[in-house]
């Protein structure tokens, strides 16, 4: 039942290798793509935290943006 | 209505879609693969080698899904300016070549056990591949080229251009004598495929869909994130 599963009566290796290409793929991209967000978000943060108190207050009230990804890092922290 | 759609809302919608695609992928990643390779039946001429379909169409499909979407918004770009639309096409090109990449390849490997050929330049293999160039092109005019309407010109030209090609790949097995098989699987009219082997295929594209979904809410979020960084002073 398992060795007919694993063989797929002599197509496992397509049947195998070509579900396997397409997770690999797609997990290298998911990594890579989330890898990158996380390099521009923490970019961001060294950015907005170089600012004056002025400067950053200034930020906060027009950027809802800036508002949300200061307060995930500070969830995460 | 304009103002639910500023960067601010639209970064918080994203968010809120991330969260939802992981709290469900998973799940349907397992329904879809215990469907695909165990419940639905072999088929009764190519025997198990028909499960690469489940990766195969769904690839396909998106790829050329993906370039449709690009050429839409490109134009629409093109007359309206709408710059939202050059960053959500920015975020969908990797996509779409990504799944196109995958289509050449999974069909490449279900060529060889049911033609005993790994290529042929058939119609439909070689427009795929045309697309998968046309891809290419599209991505590196976005990162070679340093102002935004020289990018926004030349990806719409390469958008358009390649558009040409979308009713080559969908009607060249009607067209021409292929080793491709025709389109078992009709919006308009009825399809040739058993509900057995449907509705995996069914679960199987929503997986793709999500994962393309995730990715490209991903991208988009980055391109939102850039651009609030380089205007950090302005803000």
């Amino acid at each position: 039942m398992i060795s007919d599963f694993i063989t797929m009566n002599g197509y496992g290796l397509f049947v195998w290798l070509s579900f396997s290409i397409v997770f690999f793929s797609c997990a290298v991209v998911y990594f890579k793509t989330k890898k990158t967000l996380k390099k521009y978000e923490r970019e961001f943060l060294v950015e907005l935290q170089a600012l004056t108190l002025e400067e950053k207050n200034k930020v906060l009230e027009n950027s809802k943006v800036a508002q949300q990804v200061l307060s995930a890092s500070f969830k995460k922290n | 209505m304009f103002k639910f759609f500023s960067s601010s809302n639209i970064y918080f919608l994203i968010q809120k879609l991330i969260k939802f695609i992981n709290s469900v992928f998973f799940l349907i990643l397992v329904i879809g693969l215990t469907f695909a390779l165990i419940l639905s039946p072999p088929d009764y001429l190519q025997g198990d080698a028909v499960r690469i379909m489940y990766v195969h169409v769904p690839s396909a499909w998106i790829g050329l899904a993906c370039f449709s979407l690009i050429t839409l918004l490109s134009v629409l770009n093109f007359i309206f300016k709408i710059k939202n639309f050059y960053f959500i096409n920015k975020s969908i090109a990797p996509i779409g070549l990504l799944f196109t990449c995958l289509a050449i390849v999974t069909g490449s490997l279900w060529g060889q056990p049911t033609w005993g050929t790994w290529w042929a330049w058939d119609a439909r293999l070689t427009s795929m591949l045309v697309l998968m160039l046309f891809y290419i092109f599209l991505i590196l005019s976005f990162k070679l080229l340093n102002k935004k309407e020289s990018i926004i010109k030349v990806s719409s030209i390469i958008a358009v251009t390649g558009s040409i090609n979308l009713p080559i790949i969908k009607y060249s097995v009607e067209w021409w004598t292929t080793l491709h098989q025709p389109a078992s699987i009709k919006i308009t009219g009825s399809s040739s495929i058993h509900s057995e082997m449907l509705l995996p295929l069914m679960v199987m594209l929503l997986v793709f869909l999500l994962y393309a979904a995730l990715i490209f809410l991903m991208k988009y979020k980055t391109e939102i994130i850039r651009i609030k960084k380089k205007n950090i002073k302005r803000d």
